[in-house]
């Protein structure tokens, strides 16, 4: 009998409950010394609840945490950090206007009545910068680097403060492919100095190149912990991922017309690498990619709300060069960040409606008000808003009820073309629903509608056609059906076909 | 991929950059001093006539720039760390008005001078509860204590009266004028002194302790320095009361260059000390300046204004003032957005 290591992170019966959902149920694992820890699993398998959980922004319904094999309780980072626990974040935690060697000891400084005294903490942080990463000079200002050595510099003050697990969410999505080598280098010189990296990635190629073990997550429950070499490759990986068989609902349409009205030809960008593609008449398509695959971008541009090179024909015109234009012209964008992009929360639900086309409710500039209220009326019956009064705060809805007033400021502007960036985003399943048959209903009475979604469940529930995304260009176009692939798209999108492909 | 080699290696053009943007405020100063000295001077009747480099000219330049430039330091820091104090003009009157009247009331120079400088610190601490305590916006929460701090200065004077002076049985103690006239070293009074002192003390504060490399830290990217452990709150409370205490010494100043507390003594100080703050390079979005570049900026100010004073009739100089302002605020903004940029 060999004694078994103390693993460096053990979680056991881990649960989070939200009014609601459970979006964590029961979650057990343990996490081997010295290792690089993958962790993997569709939007919404509750990947980032589990990792605020760790790093102290949510505290567990039950269930416990252990590192190096004492209880770990963090209620906040601070104490997540003094516990030995460290997370690089997407956005990035420096100060540009300090010196690398400044940010490495930023909060850890010696001092003796307020004054800086040099210690060997100086030593110990440009030793650690050197050792993973020597081409960063210490006394470089922050605001000089690239974002990828920023984010090196991050990894070095994590290594630096003690830490023996760095947990990093989604670290290569804004790095080019050689940053992404210098990257993985780092991180395997991590492993080597006895730090542990926990590493989130929708990127399945990266798991499969950097791992050591990965831990899957699917609907809140944990699936399988395994070390790679027991997986046979991204299909089985998928496979956990998703479970059988996709929920799919979704039964072809018949109201599709031949008609095109949209055309978009090499659409060219920072991302974008030449994307062409047309929508039918009373169509829903879906464009489906990662995060930084390009969807956000599309759908800004055909909105004109972004520069493009390329062209885009509406109705066999070109959309104009601003968002005002492509309103006018008939096309409406629900964007992804609701809250702050697509809504007046401070407005009330009868102003929010009638918002986008003031020119509708008046007359040689006089606005008619009791118009406005009919109007407002109609779409809270036709939609079946929830809320007690068309006077209510937009702010005070539930988000899936948010979601519908954007929806019918949009219709009300008289859309043709209706873009749906993450629609569902943060959306009880109930009203998720209900918005699904919205849109299918306006399918049917001839809008058509573009769905960017990165819920593989969403576009193969609603949509007639799906693009799939992988970095900025257009890999495939499926039709969906019956016979459509789950397994096969995931593999497109998460890398797993680009590899093979030259 | 572009950017991967680009950062390694600094160019000529960013050492240029870096060099123009820490020396450019010694070479405006040679600029205007020197432009100031070729202009048409028999007309500085305001002091003495004759020459703008003329010793009495300087000395007396310096001795008005006393306030400012106790001032300007501390407000530097203040804006490193992402926060304004509007308050600093009547934080000043007040102080002058007190110091005003504890001296008129007998009391000895030292502990007028001290009770003066702890009222500051209250006022400062009063910002600092609004701002970091009650998370108000520190422009709105200023602009109050803006307004509340004037309201004390000028209750505290009589009515009828206009600023705290001799007359009515009560007579100013013949000290104190000393402090912001009579020369105690090179000709130079001892307010002036003061206000080297102020500066050099935050120029060690701003290089060698933690105050100062927090307040960088807190003004460039706060959920940074939170995430550090740093206690910004902290930070930006104490940075308003060394604020407040060099607001209470520039009204001292000026309270005893001119020999009265006046409570209006300090009206548009606010103004003049985000000007000269910018001028040294102060970025408006926090991190970025330097206390010693902000007592030169203090510097130019100061000699334009005596400059102007001759130059340009009286009631141009508050639209001179904001031209100014706008000046230095857009080249802050451009400045700020290259180096974001790059």
């Amino acid at each position: 009998m060999t004694a078994q290591p103390t693993p460096v992170l053990q979680v056991e019966g881990l649960t989070k409950d939200f009014p609601g959902v459970r979006a964590v149920d029961d979650v057990s694992f343990s996490i081997e010394r010295s290792t690089i820890h993958c962790l993997v699993g569709e939007n919404g398998a509750g990947k980032s609840t589990l990792v605020k959980m760790l790093t102290g922004a949510l505290r567990p319904t039950s269930g416990t945490m252990t590192v190096s094999g004492a209880p770990y309780e963090p209620h906040n980072p601070n104490d997540a950090r003094r516990g030995g626990i460290a997370t690089l974040f997407q956005e990035l935690h420096v100060v540009d206007q300090l010196t690398v060697q400044e940010n490495l000891t930023l909060g850890m400084e010696r001092s003796r009545f307020g004054f800086l005294v040099s210690s060997d903490l100086d030593d110990r942080v440009v030793g650690t910068l050197a050792a993973i990463e020597p081409s960063i000079d210490p006394s470089a200002r922050v605001s000089s680097l690239s974002v990828a050595q920023k984010q090196i510099v991050e990894i070095a003050r994590a290594a630096s403060s003690g830490a023996s697990v760095i947990i990093m969410d989604e670290p290569t999505a804004a790095l080019s492919e050689r940053e992404v080598e210098r990257l993985f280098a780092v991180i395997r010189r991590l492993r080597e100095t006895d730090v542990t990296v926990i590493y989130i990635s929708h990127k399945l190629d990266e798991i499969f190149e950097l791992g050591d073990a990965v831990t899957v997550l699917r609907d809140g429950r944990h699936i399988a912990t395994r070390p790679l070499s027991q997986v046979a490759g991204p299909p089985e990986l998928i496979e956990m991922m998703i479970g059988r068989a996709v929920l799919q609902n979704y039964t072809p349409r018949t109201t599709v017309s031949e008609e095109t009205v949209l055309t978009a030809d090499g659409l060219t960008n920072d991302l974008l690498k030449d994307v062409s593609f047309h929508i039918k008449r009373g169509e829903v398509v879906g464009f489906y990619g990662l995060v930084g695959a390009g969807k956000t971008e599309i759908a800004r541009a055909l909105f004109a709300a972004d520069k493009v090179a390329g062209s885009i024909e509406f109705n066999g015109r070109p959309v104009g060069r601003s968002p005002k234009d492509a309103i006018r012209s008939g096309i409406a964008l629900v964007p992804e960040e609701r809250r702050t992009q697509g809504l007046f929360t401070s407005l009330s639900v009868r102003r929010n409606i009638s918002v986008m086309n003031t020119r509708k409710l008046s007359s040689s500039g006089v606005f008619r008000s009791a118009d406005e209220k009919a109007a407002a009326i109609e779409y809270v019956r036709k939609l079946s808003i929830a809320t007690d009064s068309i006077e209510k705060y937009a702010e005070k809805l539930s988000g899936g009820n948010q979601q519908k007033v954007v929806l019918a400021k949009c219709l009300f502007a008289d859309a043709d073309l209706l873009l749906l960036d993450e629609p569902t985003r943060g959306v009880d399943v109930g009203a998720k629903t209900e918005i699904y048959d919205i849109i299918r209903r306006l399918a049917d009475s001839g809008t058509s509608v573009a769905v960017f979604s990165s819920e593989l469940e969403e576009v193969l529930g609603i949509c007639d056609r799906i693009f799939l995304l992988v970095s900025g260009s257009l890999a495939e176009e499926v039709k969906n059906g019956p016979d459509a692939d789950a397994a096969h798209i995931l593999n497109v999108v998460t890398g797993g076909e680009r590899r093979a492909a030259p | 991929m572009s950017n991967a080699h680009t950062s390694a290696t600094t160019t000529f053009g960013d050492r240029a950059a870096r060099f123009a943007r820490n020396y450019y405020i010694y070479f405006v100063l040679v600029a205007v001093v020197a432009l100031l000295s070729l202009a048409n001077l028999d007309r500085f009747d305001l002091f003495e006539r004759g020459n703008f480099l003329n010793p009495n000219n300087i000395i007396n330049i310096l001795r008005v720039s006393a306030p400012l430039l106790t001032l300007a330091g501390a407000f530097t820091l203040l804006m490193v760390s992402g926060y304004i104090d509007l308050s600093v003009g009547s934080a000043m009157s007040l102080s002058a008005v007190v110091y005003a009247l504890l001296a008129i009331n007998g009391t000895p120079f030292l502990a007028a001078f001290l009770i003066t400088m702890v009222v500051g610190a209250g006022l400062g601490s009063i910002n600092g509860f609004l701002v970091v305590r009650l998370k108000i916006t520190p422009v709105i929460a200023t602009l109050i204590t803006l307004s509340l701090f004037k309201g004390v200065a000028l209750l505290l004077v009589e009515d009828g009266v206009s600023a705290i002076k001799s007359g009515g049985g009560l007579k100013m103690p013949s000290w104190f004028n000393d402090y912001g006239r009579e020369g105690v070293l090179l000709s130079l009074p001892a307010a002036f002194w003061v206000a080297v002192l102020v500066t050099a003390v935050l120029v060690i504060a701003q290089n060698r302790t933690l105050l100062g490399k927090y307040a960088a830290a807190t003004g460039g990217n706060p959920t940074a320095a939170k995430l550090s452990g740093i206690n910004t709150g902290k930070v930006v409370f104490l940075l308003y009361v060394i604020v407040g205490v060099t607001a209470a010494l520039a009204g001292i100043a000026r309270s005893s260059f001119m020999s009265l507390g006046d409570p209006l003594s300090g009206d548009g100080m606010e103004l003049t000390a985000i000007l000269v703050v910018l001028l040294g390079g102060t970025a408006f979005s926090g991190g970025e300046g330097r206390v010693l570049r902000s007592f030169i900026g203090a510097l130019i100010i100061m000699a334009l204004t005596v400059g102007m004073l001759t130059l340009v009739p009286a009631y141009y100089q508050t639209l001179v003032l904001g031209t100014a302002l706008l000046a230095a605020a857009a080249s802050n903004h451009l400045v700020s957005r290259k180096e974001a940029g790059s």
